[in-house]
């Protein structure tokens, strides 16, 4: 190998010659105070509303009765368990099924997405039990397998799954051809080639999956909490429902309404996290 | 030694009429040289070079390198991509050391003889970066240095040059020059650009197309005076220079019923 060559006369390219770094964050930071400002207002329409008695208390509680209610639902509880209570086995149960879409999705999507075979195999009951609402095959799991945790599990495991499988499907289509015949021109075995290009290449796409699953099991949950639970955040706001307990209902949907939030903003955290590079390249 | 023999590619077209990308080419790349082919699109050099790295199949014919025939992709020749093919997710660094890392090569080895590469390619500061905090002609620069890592026996360039603006192109082909002069490589590099084929040429080829062939083939030597003196100016204001545009230009543009049969 002749490489071996001592500093070159080839000028070395100077450093402060780059692109400035991202211009997308600092209008995504100057959204953040309209938002807040938003947020201020309507939680201020609510005390208006409240207080000059513009609805009856039945429909819309006041922030001053959903904060009572709020500690009362922590610290006693309500409809069989206190708000922790609640909120555990709501979480508990979407943990589950976004641990079955992860640990089966990922690798079967991965799989279909390069073999032939088992994308044939697979994609046709996947298309088929995807196109119908959770509720209307909620009763025939429940004939099945009870109306336990089972059932509840399976249809929220069965929400979770399908965007998480076309996500890595997709993720794997997806890879430039050109990056594949670098990888092998280089040297890669099939192994390396998936290991080292396909995996990352797909992972933006497997993330976004993983947000719409993260939606698509938020709302089933809830739903299907509503129908058929003993515990749950659905469940919590079915009953105070049935007693017209409309502040125990927005209780429930506030916490509710975090959840979502924190899981809208953990996914950002981890796509910050593992693909800074998303659509540099 | 690299020995393209009475190649074909012929891919099917969706209205049945089979579009002949090479027909019956044939061609010899001698160590230590730079083969240039040019033409204008459609001619079929893009199918040449995709063909040797091993991304296609032939319809007909044989290509070996070094008496080894080739079958597909492999690590003995290196491909560099018009579109720069850098992994987003890694630095610069890891990018070169990407082929020594297939092969096995222990992490201290690689990044030490990474470093020397980029060194070469004059990006030595850039080495943390991520490859989407440098400019098109620093990716390149980038995308030779891994395609040189593995040390692999001929280099093959696809247009290269062809996204860059011409100020950047020209620092890269005097860039290229060095890079040839120093490791002695041989290259096939693909252009259509005649000042850039005669500038970085030994051999050049010129290709017309439907079917793609190899209409004629020139010798030159001005890679040599420009990779010592890295000044284009007077190379391309030579006599000989201007003659051989001249010449490679008119074969090109003649129309395509007056063209003879293949010289090679």
């Amino acid at each position: 190998m002749t490489l071996a060559v001592s500093p070159t006369s080839f000028p070395p390219a100077k450093a402060q010659r780059r692109p400035s770094p991202r211009p997308r964050r600092s209008a995504s930071t100057s959204t953040f105070g309209i938002s807040l400002v938003t947020l201020t207002g309507l939680i201020a329409l609510w005390f208006l509303a409240a207080r000059f008695g513009w609805a009856s208390p039945l429909f819309l509680p006041s922030p001053a009765d959903v904060l009572t209610q709020f500690s009362a639902v922590a610290a006693d509880g309500y409809a069989n368990g206190t708000l922790l209570d609640h909120t555990l086995a709501s979480l508990g149960r979407i943990a589950a099924a976004l641990g079955v879409g992860i640990f089966v999705g990922i690798p079967l999507g991965l799989l279909m997405g390069l073999n032939r075979w088992v994308k044939g195999i697979f994609s046709v009951p996947i298309d088929l039990y995807w196109g119908l609402p959770p509720l209307a095959y909620l009763p025939l799991l429940i004939i099945w397998l009870g109306i336990g945790e089972t059932s509840k599990i399976v249809l929220l495991s069965l929400s979770t799954f399908a965007p998480i499988c076309f996500a890595a499907q997709a993720g794997v289509r997806s890879v430039p051809v050109e990056r594949i015949n670098a990888a092998l021109s280089l040297g890669a075995s099939r192994v390396q080639l998936f290991t080292s290009i396909v995996l990352p290449s797909a992972l933006p796409e497997i993330l976004t999956g993983l947000k719409i699953a993260i939606g698509a099991g938020l709302s089933t949950l809830v739903a299907a909490e509503l129908i058929a639970a003993q515990s749950g955040l659905g469940y919590m706001i079915m009953s105070a429902a049935n007693f017209l307990a409309t502040d125990v209902v927005f209780v429930g949907l506030i916490v509710i309404a975090v959840l979502a939030f924190a899981f809208t903003s953990g996914m950002r955290w981890l796509e910050h996290r593992l693909i800074p590079w998303k659509g540099k390249l | 030694m690299l020995r393209i023999r009475d190649v074909s590619v012929t891919f099917p077209a969706s209205d049945g009429q089979d579009v002949h990308a090479l027909d019956h080419v044939s061609l010899d790349i001698a160590p230590a040289s730079i083969v240039v082919a040019v033409g204008a699109s459609g001619c079929g050099k893009s199918t040449l070079l995709n063909a040797i790295a091993g991304f296609l199949p032939l319809t007909e014919g044989t290509i070996t390198l070094d008496g080894q025939e080739i079958v597909a992709p492999g690590g003995d020749r290196g491909v560099v991509f018009q579109k720069d093919t850098l992994l987003p997710w890694a630095n610069v660094l890891d990018n070169v050391a990407l082929g020594l890392k297939y092969r096995g090569v222990s992490r201290g080895e690689r990044h030490e003889r990474s470093r020397h590469l980029l060194e070469l390619v004059g990006l030595a500061d850039f080495a943390e970066k991520p490859p989407y905090e440098l400019s098109g002609g620093m990716r390149q620069r980038v995308g030779i240095a891994r395609a040189l890592a593995t040390d692999p026996k001929i280099l093959l360039m696809d247009e290269p040059f062809g996204a860059l603006d011409s100020l950047t192109r020209e620092t890269m082909q005097q860039l290229l020059a060095s890079v040839w002069a120093k490791t002695g490589k041989q290259i096939l590099f693909i252009t259509h650009s005649i000042e850039e084929a005669l500038t970085l040429g030994t051999t050049i080829v010129v290709m017309s197309p439907r079917p793609g062939r190899i209409v004629a083939c020139f010798d030159a030597d001005f890679v040599r005076d420009f990779a010592e003196s890295g000044d284009i100016g007077p190379i391309q204001s030579h006599r000989r220079f201007i003659e051989l545009r001249q010449e490679i230009r008119s074969l090109i543009h003649q129309p395509e019923g007056a063209r003879t049969g293949t010289l090679q």
